[in-house]
């Protein structure tokens, strides 16, 4: 009885923790619907244009969540994504997050659970990083600023994202 | 449901504890999704009521099943009268003991059901049903905060304007970097803006220090997304991450630059 009782009091702490952000954001588009009518739709169809664009980057993560639960063991995290991966590690961690495409929180559920299944910090801060390389836009990125440029700042970048995937491994605990 | 492993030491590799009181760590599983957490046991160390600090610690965890070598039957009947069921003689490596336990409860479901058959396929099922599952949980946990990341980058998206950025920079390449980099950091969204906004503050005569900051923060930089990075992967990893990437995205538009100058074919 007090076990049932003591876990709909976390599942509400949770719930309430959860939808608070969100709740918060609608609160000040109230506020701003009040005050800048037209701003506050601006800000309404821009945040359904984002919302949109996330969608289908969402479900393919959905999608590889699935795979990972369905085949990847904490076993295997660990020896591809661990402390110990090395080398391999850092190469695997950077290679998929410069192919993975869509925003950062899209791939957020996934990575949680690599972390808990067993992924080292510094890796998962790589991954994160490496994807300010988009080998899928750089036609634009050269239309802006030339191919000599891009060159440059994609071969820095990688290496930068390792050192600071590296500090931000030990910084955190790793 | 939570299945405890008394272990000699704080990974998957480790031997199984073979005394329940005094094992040196509990790494508690998830059933289904196998995920794991390693919890120093807090009575490893004494000699006396180590047992019930065990005890504690793993009916705090809200733990359905304990595996170990041996637990005496004092700490047996507490764990019991909680509700939690205790395998011993358990041995070899704490994954190793984990498997085993679910598939022998898997072949205790195949003989007390009589249509056993279709045993693999049914449980082939079982198993793309409970990934789905656990998928969907993971997703349903993230939601709520992806949509006020959403809300949020609208706002900015609406609130803020390219003439506006432009009046920030100042023409001092040290500042104007910072500057970059603190922009590239607060916004978020595709990174082709990016691109557009550091084409439009080229032409404004902004220095490529700051344009190549702004470029590499957008990304590896996000505010906006934190209570989402957050919620993922804890406040420390949050934090840390995002100010190590600001001093990067410094760094790197300092490297590059310098390089992209020195470097002529």
């Amino acid at each position: 009885m007090n076990k049932e009782k003591s876990k709909s009091i976390t599942w509400k702490k949770r719930t309430i923790r959860l939808i608070l952000f969100p709740v918060l954001m609608l609160i000040v588009y109230g506020f701003l619907f009040a005050v800048l009518p037209e701003k506050a739709i601006a800000a309404f169809k821009s945040s359904g244009k984002v919302f949109l664009n996330i969608t289908i980057p969402l479900g393919f993560v959905f999608i590889l969540l699935v795979i990972f639960n369905l085949f990847l063991n904490p076993a295997h995290i660990v020896k591809l994504f661990g402390k110990k991966s090395g080398i391999k590690g850092i190469i695997l961690s950077s290679t998929a997050g410069i192919i993975s495409m869509g925003p950062v929180y899209a791939w957020y559920p996934l990575l949680r659970e690599l972390r808990k299944k067993g992924a080292a910090n510094y890796l998962m801060a790589i991954f994160i990083n490496s994807r300010a390389v988009k080998p899928f836009l750089l036609p634009v990125m050269i239309s802006y600023f030339g191919v000599r440029y891009v060159i440059v700042l994609t071969v820095v970048t990688v290496t930068g994202t390792i050192v600071a995937g590296y500090i931000t491994g030990v910084l955190s605990g790793d | 449901m939570k299945i405890a492993v008394s272990a000699d030491g704080p990974d998957l590799e480790s031997e199984v504890g073979q005394r329940f009181g005094t094992s040196k760590y509990f790494i508690i599983f998830d059933k289904e999704t196998l995920a794991f957490e390693s919890i120093p046991n807090p009575g490893a160390s004494s000699d006396s009521g180590s047992g019930v600090q065990a005890i504690i610690l793993v009916v705090g965890k809200k733990v359905d099943t304990v595996l170990t070598g041996y637990c005496s039957p004092t700490a047996m009947g507490h764990l019991t009268k909680n509700g939690i069921k205790i395998v011993t003689g358990v041995d070899g490596n704490v994954y190793d003991a984990v498997k085993r336990y679910k598939e022998s409860e898997l072949k205790h479901i195949k003989e007390t059901d009589h249509k056993s058959d279709s045993w693999t396929s049914e449980n082939n099922r079982a198993a793309i049903a409970g990934a789905f599952k656990s998928s969907a949980r993971q997703f349903v946990n993230i939601l709520p905060t992806l949509a006020g990341v959403v809300l949020l980058i609208g706002l900015f998206n609406a609130l803020m304007s390219k003439e506006l950025l432009s009046l920030v920079f100042s023409g001092n390449a040290f500042f104007d970097t910072l500057w970059g980099a603190c922009f590239g950091s607060i916004f978020a969204g595709n990174p082709v803006n990016s691109y557009v906004i550091g084409g439009e503050l080229l032409k404004y005569g902004i220095s490529l220090f700051a344009v190549t900051a702004v470029i590499v923060a957008w990304v590896t930089v996000g505010l906006v997304q934190m209570p989402a990075e957050i919620s993922a992967l804890g406040r420390k990893f949050a934090v840390v991450r995002n100010v190590v990437s600001f001093f990067m995205s410094i760094a790197v538009a300092g490297a590059t630059v310098l390089v992209f100058n020195s470097i002529r074919w």
